[in-house]
């Protein structure tokens, strides 16, 4: 395309230049700051981190809500993305504008909904109590389960369009070929369709895993200080502690985490084939 | 000869009043405040000190942390003149030696103050300019708040929400807490005692605004509350009240503080006395923006009721000594940690 490589170098300068000034230095020597330690370099700052019991809390309650968001995303988003896929093309149009929709709408104001919804007088309330299953409403707010299900509504689009996008490649007669040839739909899906989108299933998990990890104003508002996450946690160190050490350390966690599982969904689909 | 050495006069003449024009021009001030009610402000005194002083007044916004951190990270080149912050976060700035000693004698309006706004953390490096009273706001057709214990009731478990030890609000409640559960040593026991209630308690919020919501949509009914976030409850529908616990309300202040060898020390004088003036703090008391620390500002009743206002409210309110704070808070947070959010 180009006449030599330098003309190829030289388009990509400026976004290099870019990238690099104002996103990789700057997030290097604040990453670096996590391994700083009384002028030094040390571990330090991640011993003091575990060490704390608060902190162990909401690391693992981190890791479990983002596995139980992408692991929940993943199910429902195959069933979703399977009768997508098997639409009539414009149904299909339709169906996959709603899916995306939501996408466009801010983050805070989908979470705001949660608040009305799974409030003492919201819908889910009334409807238990309506029902005489309870004879005062239940405390959804501020619970593990209103942070739960708020990521998952903000991210299953992410897993949806991930698998939809994989299943369209799936060649229209293999699944039809296995149930003659007499597999159960269970054996379908492990064995034919599971293989088949494991690519899909890969970017999806690592984008809902990584986006639950990350998200910061659905566990705020719905969790608030009861239920910390580490994003949050990251929140509270610099905004009121002032501690860019501490800060720095969960960042490096969180980049961590967010490498790991998407080294951790690839080796687990390519295990699978 | 005569007509050019004239031209020349002129002209010089010129060329200094152009350049005393510019100076007056260039004068600039800056200070670094909260970012809540900043056109108020504007209007009440950013603009007319504009004209008074004829310069600029160049207003920073931001968080505590932040504002602080842009202080301490230009120590040695000051680009803030001055700000206004907690008594706690000026004995923070003081303790790190990046504040200058405020010489009350070139405050004119110094004495118009209430005598605890006149050098509220005791190092002359910090003065008063408005207070607020903290108690209990709570829905008085559910129920009724006589003692800062009652957060803590069987009555109230699961109806109530308290401030976040990180905030400001926070060790003014435990302060109040310990106060109402006979507590004297120290505030350790309160905070065992809040995580033993821990699961009783809603939430523990961090902006006043969180709190208007979560009474609005009656998700709490008692919660402790500054006294400026009282006119948004006011204004709900649902009959909200302000508590007047056995025990008192707590209270705080935020103060005027200047930078160390800022360069600037005659403009920001001249701010800070104008800021304190009974003109500009009536102006302000007025528009429910700050409640006055100026002792001869006069509103209506109807003004006072949103306000902590008055010699009988404000020599009444138990204020924590800023010192307290910052030397125990740490220690405050970790066991909040330990025995209430964990």
């Amino acid at each position: 395309m180009f006449r030599n490589t330098r003309e190829g170098l030289a388009l990509a300068l400026p976004a290099a230049i870019f990238s690099t000034l104002l996103f990789l230095v700057p997030v290097g020597i604040l990453l670096s700051e996590a391994f700083r330690f009384e002028g030094g370099w040390s571990l330090q700052g991640y011993i003091d981190f575990f060490a704390t019991p608060l902190n162990r809390t909401v690391f693992l309650r981190t890791l479990k809500l983002g596995a139980l968001v992408a692991g929940t995303a993943a199910v429902i988003g195959y069933a979703a993305a399977f009768c997508i896929v098997n639409l009539e093309p414009k149904s299909r149009g339709t169906v996959f504008g709603m899916i995306v929709l939501p996408l466009m709408i801010s983050p805070v104001a989908r979470t705001y909904a949660w608040i009305v919804i799974l409030g003492r007088t919201g819908i889910v309330n009334e409807t238990i109590t309506g029902l005489g299953l309870s004879d005062t409403p239940l405390r959804l707010l501020f619970t593990e389960t209103a942070v739960f299900l708020g990521l998952l509504q903000l991210f299953l689009p992410l897993m949806i369009i991930s698998l939809v996008s994989a299943m369209e490649n799936i060649p229209r007669d293999v699944i039809p070929a296995a149930r003659v040839l007499g597999a159960s739909w269970l054996a379908v899906f492990f064995k034919v369709i599971l293989p088949l989108t494991k690519e899909g299933l890969v970017i999806g998990g690592t984008l809902v895993f990584t986006g639950s990890l990350t998200a910061y104003i659905t566990p705020a508002i719905l969790g608030g200080s009861k239920v910390l996450m580490l994003e949050t946690l990251l929140y509270q160190r610099v905004n009121v502690s002032n501690d860019f050490v501490s800060a720095s350390v969960i960042a490096m966690i969180l980049i961590v985490m967010s490498f790991s599982a998407n080294l951790l969904l690839k080796k687990i689909a390519s295990a699978r084939s | 000869m005569k007509t050019t050495l004239s031209r020349l006069a002129l002209g010089c003449a010129a060329a200094a009043l152009t350049t005393t024009a510019v100076q007056a021009q260039d004068k600039t001030l800056t200070i670094s405040v909260y970012s809540f009610a900043q056109d108020e402000y504007k209007e009440a005194l950013y603009d007319p000190f504009e004209e008074i002083c004829g310069c600029d007044v160049i207003v920073e916004t931001g968080n505590s942390v932040e504002r602080m951190a842009k202080i301490e990270a230009n120590a040695a080149s000051p680009v803030i003149d001055m700000a206004v912050i907690s008594t706690q976060d000026a004995l923070a700035l003081a303790r790190k030696d990046l504040l200058a000693p405020i010489d009350s004698t070139r405050l004119s309006n110094f004495d118009k103050l209430y005598d605890s706004a006149k050098d509220p953390n005791g190092d002359g490096m910090a003065v008063g300019y408005t207070y607020y009273a903290s108690s209990i706001v709570y829905r008085s057709d559910l129920v009724e708040i006589e003692s800062w214990g009652d957060l803590l009731s069987d009555e109230l478990a699961g109806e109530v929400a308290l401030p976040n030890i990180t905030g400001t609000q926070g060790p003014l409640t435990l302060m109040m807490l310990a106060e109402a559960l006979g507590e004297t040593g120290g505030y350790g026991p309160v905070i065992s005692t809040i995580g033993e209630h821990s699961d009783d308690i809603v939430t523990f919020y961090s902006r006043s605004s969180e709190l208007v919501q979560l009474m609005n949509q009656q998700e709490v009914i008692a919660a402790p509350v500054g006294k400026f976030a009282w006119g948004s409850f006011k204004e709900a529908a649902l009959p909200f009240a302000w508590a007047n616990p056995k025990e008192g309300q707590a209270g705080g202040m935020n103060v005027m503080i200047m930078t160390k060898d800022n360069g600037n020390e005659e403009l920001a004088y001249q701010f800070m006395d104008y800021w304190l003036s009974t003109e500009v703090q009536t102006k302000v008391a007025e528009m429910q923006v700050d409640s006055p620390a100026n002792k001869e500002v006069v509103v209506s009743d109807e003004i006072a009721e949103n306000l902590t206002y008055g010699a009988d409210v404000i020599d009444n309110l138990n204020i924590m000594p800023a010192a307290d704070v910052l030397d125990q808070r740490e220690a405050w947070v970790e066991q909040w940690n330990t025995e209430v959010i964990q």
